[in-house]
């Protein structure tokens, strides 16, 4: 299972999810497998240097990424629309670590 | 920290008016951070009273333009001749000159040009971001957009990313929004707890309403609604009352057409202040207080307004790219 949690901050796993999703500045993504983080590493949203289509952007970053669950605080209408055709789950989150959004996820996944 | 979005989908409806009594009502309690997300035509600081002086001014670039090495370039007149927006001109030296105002960035200039390193893309001034204290004890952050440089929902996003680095947990951060539904609006809704609508009772501005309640509920977002200039048309004014509640929006009241307004903007000071007593002025206290005890009850509000289900989307499809 591939997470990625949108971030405005650097700080690994205790960097702080995102209100936003589309203009968010990183992603942290997370290998989880069996209750654990496998790995993760921290990409560059390239949304949040886009003028428009930030959410397309986004998504598109994820799919490369081969995400399966993106978690922020809001997603926009376009990136919602992306990531129901492309399957990605996206579940609102947001003013908590990542660490903290996994352990309140984890029952879920 | 709490974030509400004013916006009204049609312009010119009495956004601005109504975020700044909705800002100096609040920030006689609270600690507030008036956002001016309409960086096309900035007007909070004119309705505020402050004049173009601000505590800190920063450049913001985002357009890329190209710019033509005048040493490098051998004249050939390529770049002229496929220039889509007729960007490029000669000068009275004979070079060949990019107007940066008309450049959208698009390279085909460079694509034909036989030199290397004779056309390079760089970054234009976009506008400005500033930020000024006012009299009412918040800061306003504001931008500015050069002429013909677009707006955008990244321009927003810095405005409120200034913002938030300036809040504490208990602030309330007012963003008032542009016009339209499009990118930048997205971006003034994008995170924020609730909206406010604006709306006048005119079919334009009744359908603009409807069009970015399409957007809050996309976002799940309360919302209220306040009706500007009701007695100029009370059946749409009483129209827009029935959607409001068939849609579970909270009706936070409905101001009258009062000619206090455009002169109190024209004095360039809040109408609350120039003409207290007058009919606009105590409505807008009323929506002001109003806000201020959504605040107050902020659990119970959010979760009787919050849509039952989102807005559906129409279907947009990416594929993996490199497949």
């Amino acid at each position: 299972m591939r997470i990625a949690f949108a971030t405005e901050e650097n700080r690994g796993l205790n960097s702080v999810v995102s209100s936003r999703f589309g203009r968010a500045r990183y992603f942290i993504i997370v290998d989880y497998e069996g209750g654990e983080v496998k790995s993760y590493r921290v990409e560059v949203n390239p949304g949040s240097e886009a003028r428009s289509g930030a959410g397309i952007k986004a998504v598109q970053k994820l799919i490369n990424e081969g995400v399966n669950v993106a978690v922020a605080g809001s997603f926009g209408p376009n990136a919602m629309t992306a990531l129901g055709e492309m399957g990605i789950r996206h579940v609102g989150m947001s003013g908590i670590t990542v660490e903290e959004a996994l352990n309140r996820l984890k029952n879920q996944l | 920290m709490l974030e509400m979005a004013i916006a009204s989908g049609k312009g010119g409806v009495g956004k601005s008016t109504v975020s700044a009594i909705i800002a100096i009502t609040l920030a006689r309690r609270r600690k507030v951070i008036v956002v001016d997300a309409d960086a096309d035509a900035p007007n909070m600081h004119l309705i505020l009273g402050l004049g173009e002086e601000w505590e800190w001014e920063q450049p913001y670039s985002e357009s890329m333009v190209a710019r033509i090495v005048t040493e490098k370039c051998i004249k050939c007149g390529e770049c002229r001749a496929v220039c889509p927006y007729k960007a490029i001109y000669v000068d009275e030296e004979g070079n060949y000159v990019v107007n940066p105002v008309i450049c959208e960035g698009c390279e085909t200039c460079s694509l034909v040009c036989p030199v290397k390193g004779a056309i390079v893309r760089e970054e234009t001034l976009s506008g400005m971001l500033r930020m000024t204290r006012t009299r009412y004890g918040f800061p306003l952050i504001s931008a500015r957009l050069e002429p013909g440089r677009p707006n955008s929902g990244k321009l927003v996003t810095e405005e409120k990313t200034k913002a938030k680095e300036m809040a504490d947990d208990d602030t309330v951060i007012v963003v008032d929004s542009a016009a339209g539904i499009g990118c930048q609006v997205v971006s003034s809704l994008a995170g924020a707890n609730m909206a406010i609508l604006v709306a006048e009772p005119t079919p334009a501005s009744f359908n603009a309403l409807k069009r970015v309640h399409k957007l809050t509920k996309h976002f799940m977002q309360p919302a209220a609604v306040v009706i500007n200039k009701w007695d100029m048309n009370p059946d749409i004014a009483a129209e827009i009352e029935v959607y409001a509640r068939e849609n579970n929006l909270d009706m936070l009241g409905k101001v009258p057409f009062d000619d206090s307004i455009p002169k109190s903007m024209a004095m360039m000071v809040p109408v609350t202040e120039a003409f207290p007593d007058s009919p606009a002025s105590k409505a807008l206290l009323e929506v002001a207080r109003r806000v201020e005890a959504i605040l107050d009850e902020w659990s119970s509000w959010f979760m009787r307004f919050r849509p039952k289900k989102p807005e559906p989307y129409r279907p947009i499809i990416i594929k993996p790219e490199g497949f």
